[in-house]
């Protein structure tokens, strides 16, 4: 028996071993850097020429919502590669990037707590050093990226760091901080906020954040010691953000860097001078309304919009600021949409100043680039159209610009556009390079639909009194397809099983492959678009932009909630997905809004949008989503429950009404009450009211203690269920508790974290364990799937001997009754049973090796493969964990016999981190928040979406795939013997027959 | 300018006093991995990620604001496997933490007797391996899997059986077929290892018998055939 437990771990450690040959045909990985932060001008995209390169080659830089800063491929590759991307921690917020030479350097954290040097062209991380701790005590939390600043000065490696609102340093590239300038003023009004730098001096800009208060500080420090020189203070009619003040310097020595504000239509500037004892002066001209920094404050210019928002170039200019162009027809007009005014640079630093707009005449987007010092000196401006799909990718949002092959006449603009749907294209001219759906990077919700079968052609009516030369001529005419069946069955034979879902299969045919390995993930992501996506390439089928509805005028956001599939191939025609999202319009209104999608084709099912517009949903309910359940059973009707708890179906027919009556008295949900920080679960049953809604009535609630607030709350997956018990060694059955009410959830309080099974019907609790942690972290996961609950949580306890502290997984089978044997028919056991509490749960923890992001359980269509368990770890993996090892029934001695006849296997507290269980291998696949399992049309195998800030995609076969040939099935070798087999039975047949005849002869 | 310089002193001072123990170390380049390109982003983190530091281009690391405890420092790397260590952060600034390795499932306390060194060091001990080699055809493979062997002789033994029986002493032939006579009707029986024994060569005392004899009448036979090619 010992050769059985030995082959069932080796079988283990060896069915999901990947192939290096496998790479890219099962998997696809799709690394994204999130979404440009462009509210900030300190961390929008930007182009960065590389010095000694051709100008084709800059890099765009930029900071991204999801914490990244990253790094894209050279402009002239036509595909959009990512150099290099640097992944901070959640908490290190950056707010301030800026590129010097070769290097990049980062703020991050409150205040700018942390800076980081990179090399721009690998990414390489320099120098990370932390300047204050990262908590501002006078910074508030809503204006964190103010109060930090970085600025360089030419021929040096060192950077001047603005920190904390008050505190500069220089600090050199070893990282030793040459000397460190702090406020005296440690008011909280007050807070430094830019930095203008000349060879000797370098000026601290300060403003004040309270309304009451109207100055301008400057002072002015010595860049070689940092000692004080001189200080002032500016007073201001109107209190003064930190768009409304700009600080410009230029490379030219001869001029004098100034600070530039706005007061009263006016644009004031002071000239900064070591012991700033300059008067400000004022713009003569036309009153303005604006002024606008397009990231060209260190070159000396910037843009300010006159009273009709015609947008005007200014400069530095000796002892003044000049007016160098306007913008023509660039004010308020019906026939455009505000203009974006952005600046740019050219490989040898020449600054260019870009306006793009829509124009609703035409319906394109325009591009107008002034070149201030072409046409020898006197500026040449550059115009063209180009076609921007607003459809697609929603409004403009931020533009970066870079020119290249700069000629006497002529220029070649580069834009980069950050879109509001989070996409980032690149055009040349008006010419798309590529785009990246960056939007990707924040998805929400995700579900995975079937395809249909491939269309078979029409099959022959047969008729009986078909004549012999029609049956013969229709048989003849098939024979034609006889050669193509003849070459698709040697070509199975020759290639694998992955072959059917390899890239061969063209997109515009949506049908399944034989396995049932290419799905459509229907996903929504917060940026308002729905993506329809390829689950064997993840390549993108369709896309739509979610409408705004009545919001369109006023502006808003559309939040996913939840994604149902309401109707799957087996229902017939095609498969159709209702996402439920909430609408929060700019004026604070919020809506439940539902969009009904052809899941295949993206188009809208109730046919009020056309597919080349964006797509409008249904205003269901006025007001927000309380929970959203899909019906249980044929009808896959969406149930939702607004704030006052009624119930509305969707979709509103006749029948899904009936249906909902007739399940409504057997429906039992959970619901989260209570204000934040005294939050409960409330068990809820529905009634049907005589007249209008039914309505959703509170039957229970839990008692948490005060302080412990609901983490999460793990509804069972409703998936089949393959066998309702465990037969042991010695006979006896354990009969799993598959209470259909069950439901995880996990809480965290100040000292400690919970995880609870609670029974939904009627809020008793069936498994409860408290974990103690540290200030309330709880970095606890879990899942839960038929009657096994595995979590993941960090155990603090080391103080006694033997003890230690690490991340433990613990495994918890729920089973019927006391001991085996006892059966109490759990899963069809009424509510009300006194039985539904008899259960034993039986526990094993086991060290685990990473921190994880999300963990989840396999799903196969018939529930009879084993259930593995697949992670997404801290290390950028996503790996699975084998059902065998987590077996909390695992021996505590070598296991006996009949033991080992169940496959138990010694208990082993270190969980073993096997890398050929890490299904992402080579891919770092980062920051995953969720990861979706589907069942494919093989009962042995799981399709794995994970998605977070990247997005994979893979299959796993967690018990072998026992119903298809192996890939490594050595098909040669069975040719070979075959035809050896041949071979001998030929050569042995003379002999056979001499021997028989000599046999008969000399018998 | 003595007054600044001395003003920017007790602010150092200041953070040192109110900034908790900065722990520094280095990741000891190998032939595991050479240099921060192999490595990639990676960062040192101490227990759940309660403080970490990245590891720069020279495989220098800083973690700072590290309050006293006693920490599990952990490498998080994509590809490559290193140890952990415990840590102690003294309350006292002025000593330095001490590090002692510790192994992933054993306990932390009481702390390993062995001490290493202060800054910390990391050496990566292994490059994941994530696949498994394909296995190709192999005409030379397949023949020296044993199976395969077995059926070849088996086969070459069927050929040669005739010529081998042929040129066999009869008596050996006699005896041979007698004891699988033996086999058969124990077989039919059911006494598997009377049979067995019975095909083994029968009890203890017949095979010395049999050697004996069969010795030189296995010469005879040789000598036979000699003088038969003669």
């Amino acid at each position: 028996m010992r050769w059985l437990h030995f082959f069932g771990l080796t079988l283990c450690s060896t069915v999901l071993a990947l192939y290096e040959s496998d790479v890219g045909v099962v998997d696809w990985h799709h690394p994204l850097v999130g979404v440009p932060l462009t509210s900030s001008l300190n961390t929008p995209p930007t182009f960065h020429s590389i010095p000694g390169r051709p100008p084709t080659e800059a890099l765009l830089l930029t900071a991204t919502s999801s914490n990244v800063l990253a790094c894209t491929a050279h402009l002239s590759l036509s595909d959009s590669g990512t150099a290099w991307r640097f992944i901070f921690a959640p908490t290190d917020h950056i707010i301030h990037y800026q590129q010097h030479r070769d290097i990049v350097v980062s703020l991050s954290g409150p205040g700018g707590s942390t800076l980081r040097t990179f090399d721009c062209l690998t990414g390489q991380l320099i120098l990370e050093k932390r300047l204050h701790a990262p908590h501002t005590d006078h910074l508030e939390s809503d204006d964190v990226g103010l109060g930090a600043a970085i600025a360089f000065i030419p021929e040096s490696d060192d950077v001047f760091a603005l920190t904390n609102g008050r505190t500069v340093r220089r600090i050199g590239a070893d990282g030793a901080v040459r000397w460190a300038w702090e406020s005296a003023d440690k008011s909280a009004s007050v807070v430094y906020a830019k930095l203008v730098t000349t060879p000797s001096t370098v000026y601290v800009i300060s403003l004040t954040k309270s309304s009451t208060s109207k100055t301008l500080y400057i002072s002015s420090l010595s860049t070689s010691t940092g000692e004080l020189v001189a200080s002032t203070s500016v007073p201001l009619s109107v209190a003064a953000g930190p768009s409304d003040v700009l600080a410009l310097s230029s490379d030219a020595a001869t001029l004098i860097p100034r600070v530039v504000w706005l007061e009263a239509g006016t644009i004031l500037s002071v000239a900064l001078v070591p012991d700033l004892t300059e008067k400000h002066t004022s713009v003569m001209g036309s009153a303005y309304t604006r002024i606008v920094d397009i990231g060209l404050q260190n070159k000396g210019h910037f843009v300010a919009l006159t009273m009709n928002d015609t947008g005007r170039v200014l400069k530095l200019d000796v002892d003044k600021l000049k007016v160098i162009w306007e913008f023509t027809d660039s004010g308020k007009s019906g026939r455009h949409a505000d203009s974006l005014y952005i600046g740019g640079l050219d490989r040898d630093g020449f600054p260019y100043i870009g306006r793009v707009f829509w124009s609703f005449v035409v319906r394109k987007a325009s591009a107008h680039v002034y070149a201030p010092h072409l046409a020898a000196g006197q500026g040449l401006v550059s115009g063209f159209t180009f076609n921007f799909d607003t459809e697609a990718h929603g409004i403009i949002s931020h533009v970066a610009l870079h020119t290249a092959y700069v000629k006497e006449v002529d220029l070649l603009p580069y834009l980069a556009l950050t879109t509001s749907t989070g996409a980032v294209q690149l055009w040349q001219g008006d010419i798309v390079q590529w785009t990246r759906e960056e939007g990707l990077s924040r998805l929400q919700v995700a579900e995975m639909v079937e395809l249909p079968e491939q269309k078979i052609t029409a099959a022959h009516t047969v008729d009986e009194r078909d004549t012999f030369v029609e049956r013969i001529s229709r048989q003849l005419t098939d024979a034609k397809e006889l050669h193509l069946y003849m070459l698709n069955f040697v070509k199975r034979f020759v290639a694998g099983p992955n072959a059917s879902t390899q890239k061969e299969i063209a997109f515009d045919s949506l049908t399944r492959d034989a396995f049932g390995f290419r799905q459509v993930i229907v996903t929504a992501n917060d940026l308002g678009k729905v993506y329809g996506l390829d689950s064997t390439s993840g390549a993108i089928l369709w896309n739509r932009v979610l409408g705004l509805g009545w919001a369109a005028q006023i502006g808003g956001q559309v939040i996913p909630s939840k994604l149902f599939v309401v109707r799957t191939i087996a229902d017939g025609g095609s498969p159709e997905a209702v996402l439920v999202a909430q609408r929060r319009a700019s004026n604070g209104l919020v809506d439940t809004v539902l969009f009904h999608v052809n899941a295949l084709t993206g188009e809208d099912v109730l046919g009020k949008s056309p597919a080349d517009e964006v797509l409008q949903g249904v205003d269901l309910i006025s007001g927000p989503l309380l929970e959203a359940y899909q019906l249980p059973g044929n009808h896959k009707a969406v149930i939702l429950l607004d704030e006052f708890r009624q119930v509305y179906v969707y979709p509103e027919t006749p029948a899904n009404e009936r249906a909902l009556a007739k399940a409504i008295g057997k429906l039992n949900v959970v619901l989260r009450t209570g204000l934040p920080g005294q939050r409960q679960l409330t068990g809820h049953q529905f009634s049907n009211a005589d007249v209008g809604r039914p309505t959703a009535f509170a039957t229970w609630a839990s008692s948490l203690p005060a302080g412990e607030e609901i983490l999460s709350v793990i509804p069972r997956p409703s998936g089949p269920v393959a066998s309702l018990g465990k037969v042991l060694g010695n006979r006896t059955t354990l009969y799993k508790y598959l209470n259909p009410h069950l439901v995880a959830v996990t809480t965290a309080s100040p000292d400690t974290c919970g995880v609870y099974v609670i029974d939904a019907a009627k809020g008793s609790i069936v498994y409860h364990v408290s974990i103690a942690a540290k200030q309330g972290r709880c970095d606890l996961h879990a899942t839960f799937v038929e009657n096994w609950l595995a979590y993941v949580y960090w155990e603090e306890e080391y103080q006694w001997v033997g003890q230690t502290k690490g991340r433990r997984l613990v495994s918890v089978e729920l089973y019927e009754g006391s001991k085996p044997d006892d059966k109490t028919r759990s899963s069809e056991l009424s509510s009300h049973s006194n039985k539904t509490l008899a259960v034993t749960a039986i526990e094993q923890s086991y060290i685990f090796p990473h921190a994880i992001t999300s963990i989840t359980t396999t799903s196969t269509k018939y529930g009879i493969s084993t259930k593995d368990i697949i992670v997404a770890n801290e290390n950028g993996q996503i790996q699975s964990f084998p059902r065998l090892f987590l077996n909390p029934r695992r021996t505590k001695d070598k296991p006996t016999a009949e033991e080992q006849e169940e496959w138990l296997v010694q208990y082993d507290p270190v969980l073993p981190d096997d890398a050929h269980r890490v299904l992402s291998h080579n891919y770092h696949v980062a920051n995953i928040r969720h990861i979706l399992t589907a069942p494919a049309l093989l009962e042995s195998t799981s399709l794995v979406f994970a998605y977070g800030l990247d997005l994979f995609g893979t299959r796993v076969a967690p018990s072998g795939t026992f119903d298809v040939l192996s890939e490594t099935f050595n098909k040669a070798q069975l040719v070979f013997t075959i035809c050896g087999l041949a071979a001998a039975i030929m050569a042995t047949r003379p002999m056979v027959r001499r021997k028989r005849l000599r046999e008969r002869w000399y018998q | 300018m003595t007054r600044i310089l001395a003003v920017a002193v007790l602010f150092a001072n200041a953070y040192t006093i109110c900034f908790a123990a900065e722990i520094s170390g280095f990741v000891q380049w190998n032939e595991h991995c050479a240099d921060a390109i192999q490595l990639g982003h990676a960062k040192v983190v101490l227990d759940n990620s309660v403080a970490s530091g990245s590891i720069s281009r020279n495989g220098n690391f800083i973690i700072p604001d590290v309050a006293a405890g006693t920490y599990v420092a952990s490498v998080v790397s994509h590809d490559h496997v290193f140890d952990k260590l415990r840590i102690d952060v003294p309350p006292e600034h002025d000593s330095p933490p001490e590090v002692s390795p510790y192994t992933i499932g054993t306990p932390l306390n009481p702390r390993s007797p062995i001490k290493l060194p202060y800054p910390i060091k990391f050496v990566p001990r292994q490059r994941k391996s994530y696949f498994v080699p394909l296995q190709s055809f192999n005409v030379v493979q397949m023949f020296q899997n044993p199976m395969m062997l077995i059926t070849i002789f088996g086969g070459l033994m069927m050929l040669a059986m005739p010529y081998v029986t042929k040129n066999l002493d009869p008596a050996l032939l006699q005896e041979a077929q007698q004891s699988q006579a033996k086999f058969t009707s124990a077989l039919q029986s059911g006494d598997l290892k009377s049979g067995i024994t019975a095909l083994a060569g029968g009890d203890d005392i017949r095979p010395a018998i049999t050697t004996a004899t069969s010795s030189p009448s296995n010469n005879t036979v040789k000598n036979r055939t000699k003088k038969r090619r003669t």
